[in-house]
């Protein structure tokens, strides 16, 4: 009965798959301009807010027959998801997507170009930070209405118990590596372990974000500027010396390598937690007044902080680029979009005049999360690689916590990622 | 061939179509678009940019460390897996084959494993095998330790990890096979085993020579069967190690899926994906031709 199936298989070719169906919806389409928008799932909050974000829309463009129809994909398949609509020439008109995955987007063709629809002054407005992770060779490709912040969390309480003093103005400065592994030498000794640094975290993503700033601080980076070359810079002279820095606080027993409690520092069983700003309010509720925070430690000269959260792309098939662009606008504004996202999830807002909505942040923790965006924060690389980089580096970052040599273990990673970008790189020409 | 032959083959044909148009839409069309794009440079966001590139992306395999480390580890888990899957299942079906309730109740326990979903079994597992750290010793290392062992760090450890996964995936597997030989021993005859009795066969020798002979048809498909799953070996590396410490528990469906969704390399994951099918369809055609099923 093989005829059955070579007919069936030649119908197929010539049918192309169902395309008709793509026709029908441009025909729907032209009545109403719908929008068609994807987002991750986030918390339940963040999705009611984004639900009303989204009908505000559609209430203020009713009268001009626009209207946005959102979609929402759970958190761990949605850049799967995403990746599937593109292959299929399915993308929604506009989509949110992580900060570094934006130059792949770029490389691929498939996000429009947006700095025409911003004027000067209102980029002035979001943090040097979003913009930065949303650009790619000068040009502007996405938008995010909140940034994130990494800072070290402490009990003062605890701290003081161990006789390990914290100065009036480490907050701003934090502390050098040396010092960072004296307190836990002095808060370990009496018997109180010392930091966590979550490495039970399933997201591969964890490790890069939050750890890159210690290969920053000292100096290192972890792809060449071009964002196609790992060779010589990931296994660096400098990176192997920070990530040895780095280990010696697994080896000594001060962060545990597989901890099985999400929460140690909120319950009190460690004194330091190496964390977001979405533990910020947890921690609060938790600790009150006892509740310090700071600059990550740095390992060089320089403390360096990590940024960067989800973005706003418009694809490049977008049927009108132009509506597309209008949601992001939307949803990146001020009171339409970043102060109820932010006032739902707790991120960092990501336009400086939403700050006056929020009077925490005149406060610490808070005032650290904007301070260190605005002066020492790092976007990460900005490669079309970014997902393979991540994940080797992730990988890595895994081993030598749990005492992997770092030099090979560094290479081993460099090795892997270096026959990605040439494989690629060697395919393009 | 008569003319009602004729008739009724034509006629079996229209009742086919119905299942053969579902393989050829799910099975047949995806397989021969990977085959088409195992031999271009199709990228996952754009494959409508893909040039061919001749058989480069099967050639450039083996050179890939991580593919060629995949595809070890993968064989290494088969081997460790089928052969102690199946005696373990046969085993135990010989052991559970009795009519008592206690019995039964038995076989219920050890087939819960195969029922409970593997993502809560891999943790359950990993929980088990904790290292000591922070006072929180794992059951595993604490057991030992009765005998004198000193505590491992099972799944941190490249050379303990992936025989550890392959225990605990033989503990998950083994009550399916023993199911499937329990009904094999069903079709094993009495008179047989107590004419061996009374030749004076000792317990071990019946099973030897005469369950086994017996049941020749029930083992190959168990030692196929377990084979294809061995193979296809993915959810407990990636849920406990996620193919690490190093890539020492990096399987080749990993490998696949990294390839796919992570570097968006569709044609070179086409091509991995395409070589993994010959490799298991081959295992299995030369466990056919070299264990051959009786037929009457």
């Amino acid at each position: 009965m093989m005829w059955v199936v070579a007919v069936w298989v030649v119908l197929m070719c010539v049918s192309g798959c169902g395309r008709s169906r793509v026709g029908q919806r441009e025909d729907e389409a032209e009545k109403v301009n719908v929008i068609r928008v994807w987002s991750h799932q986030g918390q339940e909050a963040e999705n009611r807010a984004m639900r009303e974000i989204a009908e505000a829309f559609n209430a203020a463009h009713a009268q001009r027959g626009v209207r946005v129809e959102l979609t929402f994909f759970p958190d761990f398949q949605y850049a799967e998801k995403l990746a599937i609509a593109a292959a299929a020439r399915d993308l929604p008109d506009a989509f949110d997507l992580d900060g570094p995955m934006v130059a792949r987007w770029v490389e691929a063709g498939l996000l429009a170009e947006l700095g025409g629809f911003w004027t000067e002054e209102e980029l002035d407005d979001f943090l040097p930070t979003i913009v930065e992770q949303g650009t790619v060779d000068g040009r502007l490709y996405a938008l995010g209405a909140f940034d994130s912040a990494v800072v070290l969390y402490y009990d003062r309480v605890l701290l003081a118990k161990a006789g390990v003093e914290v100065s009036a103005d480490v907050d701003a400065k934090g502390w050098t590596w040396d010092e960072f592994v004296a307190a836990c030498g002095k808060l370990k000794t009496a018997g109180i372990e010392p930091v966590a640094m979550h490495m039970d975290e399933s997201a591969d993503e964890w490790f890069t974000y939050a750890f890159s700033p210690v290969v920053w601080s000292g100096g290192g980076a972890l792809i060449a500027k071009d964002g196609a070359e790992v060779r010589g810079v990931l296994a660096s002279g400098e990176n192997v010396w920070s990530l040895r820095a780095w280990q010696t606080v697994f080896a000594k027993g001060y962060a545990a390598t597989d901890p099985v409690d999400p929460n140690p520092f909120g319950n009190g069983k460690v004194a330091m937690d190496w964390s977001g700003h979405w533990m910020a309010r947890g921690h609060l509720a938790a600790k009150g007044g006892r509740l310090g925070a700071m600059r990550l430690p740095r390992v060089g000269e320089k403390a360096v902080a990590p940024c960067g959260s989800w973005a706003w792309g418009v694809s490049a098939r977008a049927k009108n680029t132009e509506l597309a662009a209008l949601w992001v606008k939307w949803v990146t504004g001020v009171e339409t979009g970043v102060v109820p996202i932010v006032r739902a999830n707790g991120a960092v807002p990501a336009r400086r005049t939403a700050f006056t909505f929020f009077p925490e942040y005149a406060e610490p923790p808070y005032r650290l999360f904007r301070e260190q965006l605005e002066t020492a924060a790092r976007a990460r690389p900005r490669t079309p690689y970014y997902a393979t980089l991540t994940g080797r580096f992730a990988a890595a970052l895994r081993d030598i916590a749990r005492g992997a040599e770092v030099e090979a273990r560094l290479r081993q990673a460099e090795a892997e990622v270096q026959a990605v970008v040439e494989r690629r790189e060697e395919g393009r020409r | 061939m008569t003319r009602w032959e004729q008739e009724r083959g034509r006629s079996a044909g229209w009742f086919l179509t119905p299942a053969l148009a579902l393989l050829a839409v799910f099975v047949v069309w995806p397989l021969v678009r990977a085959g088409v794009w195992s031999f271009t440079n199709a990228d996952l966001l754009s494959p409508e940019r893909a040039r061919g590139v001749g058989v480069e992306n099967y050639t450039g395999l083996w050179e890939d460390g991580r593919f060629r480390r995949a595809f070890l580890n993968t064989w290494m888990f088969a081997l460790l897996v089928v052969p102690a899957q199946t005696a373990g299942a046969f085993f135990l079906a010989l052991w559970v084959n009795r009519p008592e309730r206690e019995w039964q109740w038995l076989r219920v326990v050890f087939f819960v494993p195969v029922v409970v979903a593997m993502p809560v079994l891999a943790v359950l597992w990993t929980l088990l095998y904790q290292p000591a750290q922070g006072g929180e010793m794992g059951p595993v290392n604490a057991a030992l330790g009765v005998f004198g062992v000193p505590p491992q760090a099972w799944l941190r450890d490249p050379a303990l990890a992936l025989p550890a996964i392959a225990l605990m995936s033989v503990w998950q597997g083994v009550g399916l096979q023993m199911m499937v030989f329990l009904a094999g021993l069903q079709g094993v005859s009495k008179e047989l085993l107590d004419a061996a009795k009374i030749d004076g066969a000792g317990a071990w020798q019946r099973v030897w020579h005469v369950v086994v002979p017996a049941m020749r048809n029930t083992i190959i498909f168990v030692v196929t069967v377990t084979t294809i799953l061995a193979f296809r070996i993915f959810v407990q590396p990636y849920l406990m190690t996620r193919g690490g410490p190093g890539n020492s528990t990096l399987s080749l469906i990993q490998s696949v899926y990294e390839t796919t969704f992570v570097s968006q390399d569709l044609g070179r994951a086409c091509a991995a994906a395409m070589a993994f099918l010959v490799l298991v369809g081959g295992v299995a055609w030369v466990q056919r031709r070299v264990l051959k099923e009786e037929r009457e």
